[in-house]
């Protein structure tokens, strides 16, 4: 029998963008430059403690970590080095807070507004924080979560790219991303009640609570019928929140104020367990970053979706139907895998499939981004970068001989399609969510 | 006083005042600077045994980053364990650490170290010439990277010299030069990249329980 790994997904995918005919070309900034540069600091003096500067103390200048870094190994272009898109940090960190600062005023360049502009393109367009470069370097340092803070930095400058700047506008001016919201839930609530499949909305009280994201609603709307088929027939007391998708925002304010906002929802529910949808970079903000920014650790747990069904299935509470032996490969979301730890649970769920797991040469923790993750895959002017670096994923696909590409979120999905449909590259794509709810025993 | 006197005595006890002061400064400055507590659930609880295996085990990464790295992952050992060879078990070297330290351990014979100072010595000549030339490097290299090969670069080549009286003037003098040498190593010390000896293992400790959390290995 075959586990149908070929069916559904998304046959022509919409564009994500985030409001941008409201928005223009270019985000101009009302802030004066003197403000947008001291805004930018204050970030990276705030954020830059022990541990950053630990790193920061201890790098060698070797260059390797370039070589584990999808835009290098793709195009062999210096600056894509990963250690060269935090050099404004690390000047700014010599300068005002390293021990040896008073030798670096004499003798290291302060960081200047152009500076930051300049760096615009390194770690947006450039990076996806996909965290393959931490596990390369001999020395240990931890290079994405100080590209992280650049970001964060540069978001506080206006210095996003305008398509992520558009993003940002939407989400605080009308609480919908890419155009959705709210409403779109709740007639994707209707439409699956019409098909027979029961959607329990915003309940009082719930042990489990599920999430959708933007992404899913406008162009992987399966992803959300097939957590429900699931979850229906797992017979838990779950609900949907219909005004929490995972608003996590570009800048850190509104990250922090819309995180705040879910885990509070989650928490009046009394619910045990919080499932994400197939999407990446919520998962590390919730399972282990929210702690920080609530100063204390979420009283729930936080599961990505592959994950909670994964484990389901490892605890024997959720049976699959075995399909006929077919070749497919997984490939580990940077943010769930290697920024999250869930390595296990979805290979158990395609083990129980009956399917046959032919992993990439870089798989689970050394896997390659997809090439578009971090929102790289809303940047226009970044798209020839981003299918280089994901021909390196094809590439390895095609190695491996499977059938089909399995994953368990929905942007790296985005990225495979897109990617793949320029190359004119046949392999579906497909959740192994929604193959899991196809196959329910 | 002469040169030689001048390196023994005075110049010898500045650069080791400047490096013990140099180094507890700069590791203190660190150290004491705040850091973030994560009070997220971890999903590996043991965080000491991830970061103590991240200490040891991050000299090797999984295949699929090695195979891009070999040539300078491999220089680089290579070159650390034959300078260090040729520092510590150099028979002429062993004297001066007995008087030093007041104990002392047997010597390797000379062809092995001197064998070692000349790999260690290719092996950065070879890797200063890459750093001023390949794209990456030349890209994120800066004044220490150069300042702190040349000082590593010192004390072997005027260890040679000395050793095989290679320059037309007083053994004494040579000598004295490659005590300065080593002098100005210890000086620089604390101040560029050279402190990665003592905060390698505190970074990757660092890396390996913040990994660990997460149930990565690091
Ligand atoms: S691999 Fe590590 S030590 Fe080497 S340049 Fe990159 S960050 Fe620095
Ligand atoms: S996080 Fe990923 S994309 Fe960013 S520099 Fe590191 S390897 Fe490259």
């Amino acid at each position: 029998m075959s586990a149908n790994i070929y069916e559904g997904g998304t046959a022509g995918l919409p564009q994500f963008r985030g409001g941008a005919s409201k928005t223009a070309e270019r985000p101009v900034s009302r802030r004066t430059d003197a403000e947008r540069l001291a805004r930018a600091k204050d970030v990276i003096l705030r954020e830059v403690d022990g541990a950053h500067a630990t790193y920061l103390e201890t790098c060698i200048r070797c260059g390797m970590c370039a070589e584990a870094c999808h835009f290098y190994r793709a195009t062999g272009e210096a600056k894509w080095t990963p250690i060269y898109k935090v050099q404004p940090l690390k000047r700014l960190y010599q300068r005002e807070l390293g021990p040896m600062r008073w030798l670096h005023r004499l003798v290291t360049k302060d960081v200047t507004l152009k500076d930051l502009e300049d760096w615009q393109e390194l770690v947006y367009d450039g990076c996806t924080e996909c965290g393959r470069c931490d596990l390369m370097c001999p020395m240990g340092i931890q290079i994405s979560p100080m590209i992280g803070i650049m970001r964060r930095a540069l978001a506080e400058a206006d210095l996003l790219p305008k398509e992520l700047a558009a993003v940002a506008e939407e989400q605080k001016r009308d609480g919908t991303v890419f155009g959705v919201g709210r409403a779109d839930i709740l007639a994707l609530v209707q439409q699956l009640a019409a098909k027979g499949i029961a959607v329990p909305v915003d309940k009082e009280r719930a042990t489990v609570v599920l999430l959708t994201s933007a992404v899913d609603l406008k162009g992987f709307q399966g992803s959300l019928e097939a957590s429900a088929r699931i979850l229906n027939r797992m017979g838990v007391d779950w609900t949907l929140l219909s005004h929490s998708i995972e608003l996590l925002g570009t800048g850190e304010s509104l990250r922090e104020l819309n995180v705040r906002r879910l885990v509070d929802e989650v928490t009046r529910r009394d619910a045990a367990v919080l499932i994400l949808p197939e999407c990446g970079h919520a998962y590390p903000a919730l399972r282990f970053d929210s702690a920080h920014m609530l100063g204390e650790p979420v009283p729930f747990e936080v599961y990505s979706a592959a994950e909670y069904f994964g484990k389901a299935v490892q605890e024997g509470r959720l049976k699959l139907r075995k399909g006929a032996g077919e070749k497919v490969t997984y490939h580990d979301p940077c943010k769930v895998g290697r920024h999250g730890g869930v390595f296990d649970e979805p290979r158990a769920a395609i083990k129980a499939l009956g399917l046959e797991l032919k992993e990439m040469e870089s798989h689970a923790r050394t896997n390659y981004c997809c090439g578009g993750g971090g929102g790289q895959f809303l940047i226009e002017r970044a798209k020839p970068l981003r299918q280089r670096a994901f021909e390196i994923k094809m590439r390895e696909v095609d190695d491996t001989g499977a059938q089909a590409v399995l994953t368990g979120c929905n942007s790296c999905r985005i990225n495979y399609l897109n990617g793949g449909a320029n190359a004119n590259w046949k392999t579906p794509v497909r959740s192994l969510v929604e193959v899991m709810a196809a196959n329910l025993e | 006083m002469n040169l030689l006197e001048f390196a023994r005595g005075p110049a010898f006890n500045f650069a080791l005042i400047v490096f013990v002061f140099g180094v507890v400064w700069r590791l203190a400055g660190l150290f004491l600077q705040w850091r973030r507590r994560d009070l997220s659930k971890p999903r590996q609880h043991n965080l000491i045994v991830a970061g103590t295996r991240a200490m040891l085990m991050r000299s090797l990464p999984p295949h699929e980053l090695e195979k891009h790295i070999v040539f300078q992952h491999m220089s680089g050992y290579a070159w650390h364990i034959a300078w260090f060879i040729s520092l510590l078990f150099f028979a002429p070297h062993l004297p001066f650490f007995k008087q030093f330290l007041g104990f002392a351990w047997p010597a390797l014979p000379n062809w092995i170290s001197l064998g070692a100072g000349a790999v260690a010595l290719a092996l950065l000549l070879t890797l200063v010439i890459r750093r001023a030339t390949n794209p990456v490097l030349k890209q994120i290299s800066t004044w220490d990277d150069y300042i702190s090969v040349v000082l590593t670069i010192l004390p072997l080549a005027t260890g040679f010299l000395a050793y095989g009286r290679l320059l037309p003037i007083r053994y004494e003098t040579l000598l004295a030069l490659h005590l300065l040498s080593i002098c100005a190593l210890l000086v620089w010390y604390p101040f560029g990249k050279l402190m990665h000896l003592f905060l390698t293992f505190p970074s990757r400790f660092q890396a390996g329980a913040l990994l660990g959390r997460k149930g990565v290995e690091a």
